[in-house]
């Protein structure tokens, strides 16, 4: 087995050297293509941490009526924390809520201190937890808070619809345009892999002439489209990486263009290492379809 | 050997054979003759399944090749020496390389197929070039590298398509010696040639075509 790889590497890298010009540009169009889904995939990985943020702040605002003791205030509190849904629960004071209100909107701190201070009501801040924050949830939870005590309940139930609705559009769209931007991949390498193939017709043709199968003519190619995916996606994974320090967070801290504040990240080492393997299945996907296609109209 | 019933071979409104019938026993030397268009090349391509005939059945070393699955092509094809009219050499591996290959298609070591190589190459009168590109080659030299590629791996038949068409005369009968020493040892040889000197100085069967049509035939004289 080693002496028929040693052969197979042998053909694949003569093969290479041989066709110095056509094997950089199929590198070149791996390499472009893998750094385009590069790129796509740190869009994608940037929205879901910035979706998944707001996610995680999903909460459920009730608001104290008026008149009701501290003391059962408190105690609402605890009921609330001790809730299997719920995460955590802050309570804000009518004081805390004017404070709050008048530090972020100065403008209203002269009209809030004439209306006294009890012109904002008290409120349990509640925090759900992972698992119980999708539309239904939220909806169970707060009917569980609709209690006399409370005049009214604020947890956005038409924009987390709204919103869960979108992310499940986005994650389609995600799969979609990701699959959308493989296939291209494929094409694009497959059509220039074909264009390497072609330019080798007479030798391939000659060789299934003199008796050469299918398989021998195909495995250097694939062995060539390897070294070919392992080379173009670890350009792709370089320049990636160039563009999102060098440019795209330089950008960001310039103009900020983190929504939500949160930094544009890189991808984890999983999904890096699962870009390389993308663009090394790009190329002997690519190159198996264009191999497979001159075969299938030769003798 | 080789044995076609009623084959034509039709490429739209031409008639490149047929109706065409044929036998050629195990171990005989055989020419295809005739004129430019007379069906030669094709029938040849027939023989190596570069192509189906349109009609007619064909067995080559016993087995249908009429409708040979492309996955079995190449396993018939590596009992088959061809010599192509056009070489089929390539240019980016030598001299060495291009009759090899007829061996390292077969997965043959790398040892064994330098060796065999060496031999063939002395055979043809081309010893110790190797390592030269066919590109550097006369047309002579370059027919005498296709006719060693066409018998480095012993096939049962050799089919030869013209291998003398650019040789001078003395080359052209060295040529035409060495498959004679082939067909010697056994192998079924077919040559398509309408070099009437060379079949004139060596007398083997004659079978005649012309367009498309089998119409004459001269038995072997030796």
């Amino acid at each position: 087995m080693p002496s028929v790889t040693a052969h197979l590497l042998r053909r694949a890298v003569r093969s290479l050297r041989e066709n110095v010009y056509l094997s950089l540009v199929a590198t070149g169009v791996v390499a472009s293509a893998t750094l385009l889904l590069g790129v796509f995939l740190v869009i994608v990985h940037n929205l879901q941490a910035v979706t998944g943020g707001w996610e995680r702040d999903t909460h459920i605002s009730a608001w104290f009526a008026p008149d009701i003791p501290v003391e059962r205030r408190f105690e609402l509190k605890e009921q609330v924390g001790a809730m299997e849904a719920v995460s955590a629960v802050r309570y804000v004071s009518e004081d805390e809520a004017r404070t709050w209100l008048a530090e972020r909107v100065p403008e209203v701190a002269p009209v809030l201190a004439d209306l006294g201070p009890d012109v904002l009501p008290a409120s349990l801040e509640i925090t759900l937890a992972p698992g119980h924050d999708d539309p239904e949830a939220i909806h169970r939870v707060a009917e569980t808070l609709a209690l006399p005590e409370f005049d009214g309940l604020d947890y956005g139930q038409q924009w987390v619809e709204r919103f869960n609705a979108f992310l499940s559009m986005l994650r389609i769209l995600a799969v979609v345009l990701g699959g959308m931007v493989a296939l291209a991949g494929v094409f694009l390498v497959a059509n220039t892999i074909h264009l390497v193939v072609f330019s080798r017709r007479e030798e391939l043709d000659t060789m299934r002439l003199v008796g050469a199968s299918d398989r021998f003519v195909l495995v250097p190619f694939l062995v060539e489209a390897l070294l070919q995916g392992i080379v173009g996606s670890g350009l792709a994974i370089g320049a990636l990486a160039v563009l999102h320090h060098g440019f795209l967070v330089r950008l960001q801290a310039a103009v900020d263009l983190g929504v939500a504040g949160e930094p544009l990240s890189f991808l984890p080492w999983p999904m890096v290492l699962g870009l390389g393997l993308l663009g090394v299945a790009l190329a002997v996907t690519g190159t198996w379809a264009a191999v497979a296609r001159f075969l299938s109209k030769v003798a | 050997m080789i044995r076609l019933y009623h084959v034509s071979k039709r490429y739209g409104d031409i008639h490149a054979l047929q109706d065409v019938s044929l036998g050629v026993r195990k171990g005989e030397f055989c020419y295809v003759t005739g004129p430019s268009g007379a069906g030669k090349t094709t029938l040849l391509r027939l023989l190596y399944v570069a192509e189906p005939p349109s009609e007619g059945r064909i067995w080559v070393g016993g087995v249908d090749v009429t409708d040979l699955a492309r996955g079995h092509r190449h396993l018939l094809r590596r009992n088959i020496g061809v010599v192509f009219q056009d070489f089929k050499l390539i240019p980016t591996r030598n001299v060495g390389e291009n009759v090899g290959l007829a061996l390292e298609v077969l997965g043959t070591p790398r040892e064994t197929i330098q060796r065999r190589v060496r031999a063939v190459l002395t055979t043809v009168g081309l010893g110790g070039r190797e390592e030269e590109s066919p590109r550097v080659l006369s047309g002579g030299e370059q027919q005498r590298v296709a006719v060693a590629r066409a018998l480095v791996n012993d096939p049962a038949i050799v089919l030869a398509d013209e291998p003398t068409g650019n040789l001078d005369g003395a080359m052209a009968i060295e040529v035409v010696e060495i498959l004679q020493a082939v067909n010697l040892r056994g192998t079924t040889v077919v040559v398509a040639t309408h070099d009437t000197g060379l079949m004139e100085r060596f007398p083997y069967r004659r079978v005649r075509f012309d367009r498309g049509r089998l119409v004459g035939e001269v038995p072997c004289r030796l």
